[in-house]
């Protein structure tokens, strides 16, 4: 065995808020990288899984079920002395008495690119905005969200059709290696090199309320329309819509590259889909829409409601 | 003054490989006008330890602030070098054998890759195999070359192109354990097969050894990748049968200008030109260009990267250029056969291109490698 093999492995602890991280927490625990998880505000299923999974093995485990319980977390650190810790969605700002543990040993995975979308739930804002590939930020964190030097971006390209489901579960795959690649780099690295984000480039996305959800059928393109229903399936179960005067989400649509002379948000035609007017004289065919009477295709809708 | 890395593996059945990798892209760049350029090279070992990767990038990155890294590793070291590179914001080029198969085609902007493509090799011949009438078919490999998937790649296209895999039979990797005589069984109880061969460097010259011993003048079909076609080997090969054929990714035969400038050229500095001196020879046309991009979209590495993906150049093995799908460089390939030499050893004879090199690239990307994995990390070649 040669000298550099003998470098004992780091030991990271990793605080996620979820399902998100469970392929990176499966893969680095198979590396033998973990020796801590921290949950926050995880449902009591999730929670119990994955104490479940911890207590047979030597890796810490911790709920943190809200703000006010994270000031254990100075203490449950410092028990365990990890070399560094990893934020994977974890919902919590970390206060700066915690960060004090270590300039430089909290490192945050971001789903998306950084300086561009910071803020809770950038895969609704890279979908919403059409963009064509997006990526997994790491950078060291500081006592803001998302604003730490970055290390690099990881491109991850968009599919078209893809929705905030398929994207997720993508970046949730794309995530465990990454974050194996930067166990490896601590590992290995004698400096992490990182840069300052450049506060032109920034924006903070706040987290989607009802007026980034709605589709808005006198100013959205046709395109802008399937993007937001895209982004908002499976979440908000659908983008939320008004249709025959009555509050609808629209689950699944594509684009019908199709003249008109309607008014935008009312219904061309039905035949297999919903066939509903844009302003830019496309038209949106919805599949699948949520409605008070239940989730149900378009099919349905046009057999509940004579058109 | 512009500086690029290379990092040099060793192996002990190619003595010369960081030699030959290091003289191709000196000549290569002094070749293209371009003899200013610093070379600062860093030794990787046989590319097995995660961390002597690591540190000896490192290095090259932060400590000679080098403008590309070029090397000699597969893809899984590549990952490893990701976000260092992507850290660093700079290129790397890796020089690969292409045995092997990546679980997952990640493309990144910082990273590709400039393959020989031997499993993309094995591929043809598994495919040619069919094609020339072989319904069943033995895979016949090592402990070594046997630890790579393109393993995987020979068996599942002579499958999808109606094949049976009848028997594998995979021998030591020391003289004593090496042998053939398994194979006497296999051909008795499945007659008519071809062997589907996967051997580099040494093992070639043992597994014609054994085939001529045991099956002189039986003319069993022996179909062979790229590796088992490095010429400077088989001039050490005894001649064993003469049923062998398959793919080569480049011969001293290839008849064109720039292919005899590169060889003239490898020989006047002292090397004898083989697959490593070509790889890194063909990387200084692919060097330059990274750096002229660099100059021009200001080190963004995605704008590179895009025009990188449709710059195509003429090497000695013909036309060559990127899929953008998966930053990995396709060349032509040659069907070969094996014939003798005066003094009864191995030589080349080339027998007209290959047709269908990127339809077959984009098979073999789009299969699914399941559960096969490949347990070796060390460059291909590099034991």
């Amino acid at each position: 065995m040669s000298a550099y093999n003998m470098e004992k492995q780091k030991k990271i602890i990793v605080l996620c808020g979820g399902k998100f991280a469970f392929k990176t927490l499966q893969l680095l625990a198979y590396e033998k990288f973990i020796s801590g998880i921290g949950i926050g505000n995880g449902s009591e299923t999730i929670t119990e899984a994955l104490e479940r999974e911890t207590e047979n093995s030597n890796i810490e485990f911790k709920s943190f079920p809200n703000q006010k319980s994270i000031s254990e977390m100075k203490n449950w650190i410092e028990s365990i002395q990890p070399d560094y810790i990893f934020c994977i969605s974890f919902p919590f700002l970390i206060p700066e008495s915690v960060l004090a543990y270590g300039t430089d040993k909290f490192i945050n995975f971001h789903p998306a690119p950084l300086p561009q979308y910071r803020g809770a739930m950038p895969i609704f804002e890279v979908l919403k905005n059409q963009e064509n590939e997006t990526a997994i930020c790491v950078h060291f964190m500081n006592t803001k969200f998302d604003e730490g030097p970055i290390i690099f971006n990881d491109t991850v390209l968009i599919n078209p059709g893809d929705t905030y489901g398929k994207l997720t579960v993508r970046l949730s795959e794309r995530m465990a290696q990454v974050a194996l690649n930067v166990a490896n780099m601590i590992q290995f690295a004698s400096k992490i090199p990182s840069q300052p984000q450049d506060e032109m480039l920034s924006y903070y996305y706040e987290k989607p309320t009802l007026a980034d959800t709605y589709i808005n059928w006198k100013r959205m393109t046709g395109s802008q329309i399937i993007a937001l229903i895209n982004a908002c399936n499976p979440w908000n179960t659908g983008a939320d819509a008004t249709l025959l005067g009555e509050q609808i989400k629209i689950i699944s649509a594509s684009l019908l590259h199709s003249k008109h002379n309607n008014q935008p948000g009312t219904i061309v035609s039905m035949t297999d889909t919903l066939n509903i007017a844009c302003e830019d004289n496309q038209q949106i065919a919805i599949e699948i829409l949520s409605t008070d009477q239940g989730i149900m295709t378009a099919q349905h809708f046009g057999s509940l409601k004579p058109i | 003054m512009q500086t690029i890395g290379i990092l040099l593996p060793r192996s002990t059945y190619y003595e010369t490989i960081g030699f030959d990798l290091y003289e191709g892209l000196r000549s290569g760049l002094k070749h293209l006008g371009r003899a200013d350029i610093r070379i600062v090279s860093e030794n990787i070992g046989f590319g097995a330890d995660k961390q002597q990767c690591y540190r000896s990038a490192e290095k090259l990155l932060l400590e000679e602030n080098v403008d590309l890294v070029i090397a000699y590793i597969g893809h899984r070291t590549a990952q490893l070098l990701r976000p260092l590179f992507l850290a660093a914001n700079k290129m790397l080029i890796v020089l690969d054998a292409g045995a092997n198969l990546p679980h997952e085609w990640s493309v990144c902007p910082n990273i590709f890759y400039h393959s020989l493509h031997n499993a993309l090799g094995a591929w043809h011949i598994a495919k040619e195999a069919a094609d020339n009438g072989y319904k069943n078919a033995g895979m016949v490999t090592g402990y070594y070359d046997g630890g790579y998937l393109h393993t995987y790649s020979i068996c599942k296209s002579f499958e999808i192109a109606g094949g049976t895999i009848c028997f594998n039979h995979a021998t030591g990797y020391k003289a004593a354990d090496f042998t053939m005589e398994p194979l006497i069984n296999h051909l008795e109880q499945y007659p008519d097969s071809a062997l589907l061969s996967l051997f580099s460097g040494d093992y070639v010259q043992w597994y014609f050894e054994g085939i001529k011993n045991l099956f002189e003048n039986k003319n069993i079909p022996i179909y062979l990748p790229p590796f088992a076609f490095e010429e400077t080997m088989l001039a050490k090969a005894v001649y064993p049968s003469n049923n062998i054929k398959g793919i080569a990714a480049w011969s001293k035969k290839i008849d064109t200008e720039v292919n005899t400038t590169f060889i003239e050229t490898i020989t006047e500095a002292g090397r004898i030109p083989n697959l490593f001196s070509l790889l890194s020879w063909e990387s200084a046309t692919i060097a330059l260009k990274v750096l002229e991009l660099t100059e021009t979209h200001k080190k963004n590495a995605t704008k590179i990267a895009t025009d990188l993906q449709s710059f195509k150049f003429e090497s000695p093995r013909g036309s060559i250029y990127f899929d953008s799908k998966t930053n990995i460089s396709i060349s032509p390939f040659y069907k070969a056969t094996i014939i003798p030499t005066d003094d009864g050893m191995c030589e080349i004879q080339l027998e007209g291109e290959a047709t269908d090199v990127f339809e077959n690239y984009v098979k073999l990307t789009d299969e699914e490698l399941n559960n096969s994995t490949s347990a070796w990390y060390n460059s291909y070649v590099c034991i």
